[in-house]
C-alpha cells in the first residue's frame, strides 16, 4: 500500500514539474455560478436544520471558476462559497475570534487535469472531484435544487459520512469502447475542507457498464482505513435508463459501513439509502420537469429513524441561453418516527451562470 | 402563517401559469440550434429567411463551438447541434450511454482558407509544409520560401471544430505548437494578421486558418490586406485555392471539409422541414451567397436518408 501511496505521490509531482515548465496559454475563460433560493416551509416542524426559522433567502452556493487550456492540459481553480462553513473569523482590532455565517469563499478545486496519456482517459491531480457522486449528479442534474442521496442527506441527519464532492489526491478515469467506463481515485480521505490528519488513504474504483444504448450500470466502492484497527466502506449503485427520447430516470442505491460509526453499546451500524429520481425535458433549453424519491437510513441498528422525501418541481430558461434557470420546487418529508411530523418546504431556487 | 402560505402559494400558482403560458403560447415549435461557431452565421440566416417563409416557425441559433453544440444534443438541450467537425470517439461513447443515436446531415462545405498578410510574398504551401508551421517545426518564412521572417501563428481555441479538423487532417493528429494564438473565432484570427479597417496593428509575418465564408468583404471581395495561399497536396502536386469549387468538390484543394448538422434520431416534422430548407436550392443559395460551397448531389440523397 505505501509503495502505492508513494508511486501516486511520484507521478502527482512529476506532473505538477511538467504544468509548471508549461507556458500557459490563451485559452482561459472565468465563470460564476449561483444557486440562490426561497425557502418557506408550509408546516411548522421543519428538518433538523430548518430550527425555529420558516422562510430564508440563501445563497446556497456562489462558485467562482478560473480554467485555462493548452492542448491535452487543463487547470481549473474553483472558488466555493457557502454560508454553512460557520469560519472562525479574527477580529484584530478586538484581538478576538467570533463564529459567524457569512458567505465565505474556500478553494474547492485546484487541480490539473492531462487527457489521453492512455488512450481515451483523463489523469487529475490535487483537489479533484470525487467519483463517488458524480454518475448520479449528472443524471439528477439540479445540483441547484438538491444534492444527490449520500451527499445531501449528511447535512441533515448529522451523521458522519466519510464521503464529498472533492479531495486532494490524483485520479484516473477513462473508457474502454463506448460500453465500458472505470475510474479510480486515491485521496486523503479528509476532504477540501480539511488537511490531512492521518497516515491513511482513501481508495475509491467506480465501473460503469453499457450494454444498450440509454442504459447504464454504475458500480462503485471506496475504502479507508480511520484507524489501525477501524475500516470504512462505501458500496454504492446506480442504474440509468434513457432510451426514450428526453427522459432519464435514475435508480440509485448506497450503504456506508464505518467501524467508528457505533452505538454505546459498541455495535457498529451502517448508513443507507435509496432513491428513484427522473427528469423529462419538455422544451430543450426551455422547460424540464423533475421529481425525485429517496428513503434515507442514518442507523441501521436504530429502529423508526428513516427519512422519507419526494421533491418535485420544474426548471424554466426564460432566455435562450443558460445564464438564468427558474427552479420552483416543493419537498415533502415523512418520517418513521411516529412523533415527527411531516414536512413540506416550498422553494423558489434560481440559478445564475455568468 | 395562513397569510403567509395563501401568498407563497399564489406567487406558485402565478409563476406556474406564467411560464406555462409562455411555453405553450408559441405556436410553432421552438427549435433550438447549437454548435460550431464556423456555422453560427450562416445557420441564423438561414433560420431567418426560414421564419420569414414560415410564420410560426421559431428557431434559436447559438454558437460556442462544435463541441458545445455536440454536448447540448447529447444532454437534451438542443434540437440540432452544428458541427465542423466529425464525432470524436468519446462523443459516440457519451451519446450511446444517454441512449442519443444521431443523424447527420451535411448542409454546406467549407474549403479551410490558409490566409497571411497581403505583404508576405509567399507564393505556395504543401499540406506537409503546413503541418511542419503549426506543429511549430519550421518558424520562419525562408524555410517554406518566404522572407526572412519569424512566424507567428493563430488559430482556434480547442472547442472548434477547426481547430480539430486542422489538428486531424493538417498536424496528423499532432500539437499544435505551443506558440499559437488561440483566438476566439475567425473574425479574430482576420483582424489579427490584416489589422483593423485601416490596416494598423497588422502581422506580416501571421498566419491563419478560417472558413471560406470569412474571406469576402460586403462586396464579395477578398478582404483588403489579406492573402489567401494557395495549397497543394505534395511537391508534385499542382497548387489549389479554396475558392475555386470545382477544386474543392473534386477533393483536389486538400484542406476541405463537409459542415454537418445533427439531429437525435429521427427529426420532428419541424426540425425535418428546417434541414429540408437548408437543403433546397433556395437555401443552397444561401450557403453560396455566404460564402461557403453548396452540397453535392451524395450529400442530399445521404441527408434524406437521414430525414426519413
Amino acid at each position: 500500500m505505501n509503495r502505492t501511496v508513494k508511486t501516486a505521490g511520484a507521478a502527482a509531482l512529476v506532473a505538477a514539474l511538467a504544468a509548471l515548465a508549461t507556458p500557459l496559454k490563451a485559452q482561459q475563460s472565468f465563470s460564476t455560478t449561483v444557486y440562490f433560493d426561497y425557502s418557506f416551509f408550509l408546516t411548522d416542524g421543519g428538518p433538523n436544520t430548518s430550527g425555529d426559522i420558516d422562510n430564508k433567502f440563501n445563497f446556497r452556493r456562489a462558485y467562482f471558476n478560473y480554467e485555462n487550456r493548452w492542448g491535452n492540459l487543463r487547470f481549473r481553480f474553483r472558488y466555493d462559497a457557502d454560508n454553512t462553513a460557520n469560519i472562525t473569523a479574527v477580529d484584530f482590532g478586538k484581538s478576538s475570534t467570533k463564529k459567524d455565517d457569512k458567505l465565505r469563499p474556500f478553494i474547492k478545486h485546484l487541480f490539473l487535469r492531462y487527457d489521453n496519456l492512455i488512450p481515451d482517459s483523463s489523469i487529475m491531480v490535487g483537489m479533484t472531484e470525487t467519483l463517488t457522486f458524480k454518475p448520479a449528479e449528472n443524471r439528477w442534474g439540479f445540483r441547484s435544487v438538491a444534492k444527490t442521496l449520500m451527499d445531501g442527506y449528511k447535512d441533515v441527519t448529522g451523521v458522519d459520512i466519510r464521503a464529498s464532492s472533492a479531495d486532494l489526491g490524483a485520479s484516473l478515469t477513462g473508457s474502454y469502447t463506448k460500453y465500458f467506463r472505470y475510474g479510480f481515485m486515491v485521496s486523503n480521505g479528509s476532504h477540501y475542507s480539511h488537511a490531512e490528519n492521518d497516515r491513511f488513504k482513501k481508495f475509491m474504483f467506480q465501473g460503469t457498464v453499457v450494454p444498450l444504448a440509454g442504459f447504464s450500470l454504475v458500480g462503485y466502492m471506496d475504502t479507508e482505513k480511520r484507524a489501525e484497527d477501524k475500516q470504512a466502506t462505501t458500496l454504492k449503485f446506480d442504474a440509468n435508463f434513457e432510451r426514450i427520447k428526453n427522459l432519464t430516470v435514475t435508480f440509485e442505491w448506497f450503504t456506508y459501513d464505518s467501524d467508528l460509526n457505533t452505538l454505546a453499546s459498541g455495535t457498529s451500524y451502517d448508513v443507507r439509502g435509496w432513491s428513484l429520481f427522473g427528469r423529462y425535458i419538455l422544451k430543450p433549453g426551455k422547460f424540464t420537469l423533475f421529481v425525485r424519491g429517496d428513503q434515507y437510513e442514518p442507523n441501521t441498528e436504530v429502529g423508526d429513524d428513516k427519512i422519507n422525501l419526494i421533491i418535485a418541481g420544474f426548471e424554466w430558461q426564460p432566455t435562450d441561453n443558460a445564464a438564468l434557470k427558474i427552479q420552483p420546487n416543493v419537498w415533502y418529508y415523512t418520517y418513521e418516527n411516529p412523533d415527527r411530523k411531516n414536512d413540506v418546504v416550498a422553494v423558489m431556487t434560481f440559478f445564475w451562470s455568468f | 402563517m395562513n397569510i403567509k402560505r395563501t401568498l407563497l402559494t399564489g406567487l406558485a400558482i402565478g409563476l406556474v401559469v406564467f411560464a406555462a403560458g409562455s411555453l405553450f403560447a408559441q405556436k410553432g415549435k421552438m427549435i433550438q440550434i447549437k454548435g460550431s461557431d464556423t456555422l453560427v452565421n450562416l445557420v441564423q440566416i438561414l433560420a431567418e429567411e426560414y421564419m420569414e417563409k414560415n410564420p410560426g416557425a421559431m428557431l434559436a441559433v447559438m454558437g460556442g463551438g462544435s463541441g458545445t453544440g455536440i454536448s447540448g444534443l447529447i444532454n437534451g438541450t438542443c434540437d440540432i447541434a452544428d458541427h465542423s467537425r466529425e464525432w470524436k470517439k468519446s462523443e459516440i461513447a457519451q451519446a450511446w450511454e444517454k441512449g442519443v443515436k444521431p443523424r447527420f446531415f451535411v448542409i454546406a462545405v467549407d474549403g479551410l482558407s490558409i490566409i497571411v498578410n497581403d505583404k508576405n510574398p509567399i507564393q505556395k504551401l504543401t499540406l506537409a509544409q503546413l503541418g511542419a508551421i503549426y506543429r511549430g517545426e519550421v518558424t520562419n518564412w525562408k524555410a517554406v520560401g518566404g522572407p526572412d521572417k519569424k512566424i507567428s501563428l493563430y488559430g482556434r481555441q480547442s472547442n472548434s471544430g477547426t481547430y480539430v479538423f486542422m489538428q486531424e487532417f493538417v498536424l496528423g493528429n499532432r500539437n499544435y505548437s505551443k506558440d499559437m494564438k488561440e483566438m476566439n473565432g475567425n473574425a479574430q484570427i482576420i483582424e489579427g494578421i490584416v489589422g483593423d479597417e485601416r490596416g494598423r496593428g497588422g502581422d506580416e509575418g501571421g498566419i491563419g486558418y478560417v472558413g471560406v465564408g470569412y474571406l469576402y468583404d460586403e462586396n464579395g471581395r477578398i478582404r483588403k490586406g489579406l492573402k489567401v495561399v494557395p495549397i497543394a497536396k505534395d511537391d508534385k502536386s499542382p497548387t489549389f485555392l479554396p475558392t475555386n469549387k470545382a477544386a474543392v468538390d473534386s477533393g483536389d484543394y486538400p484542406v476541405a471539409r463537409p459542415l454537418y448538422q445533427s439531429t437525435n434520431g429521427k427529426p420532428s416534422p419541424a426540425v425535418a422541414a428546417f434541414i429540408r430548407f437548408e437543403m433546397s436550392p433556395e437555401g443552397q443559395k444561401i450557403v453560396e451567397r455566404e460564402g461557403f460551397f453548396t452540397i453535392s448531389p451524395k450529400h442530399i440523397a445521404d441527408n434524406e436518408k437521414n430525414l426519413r
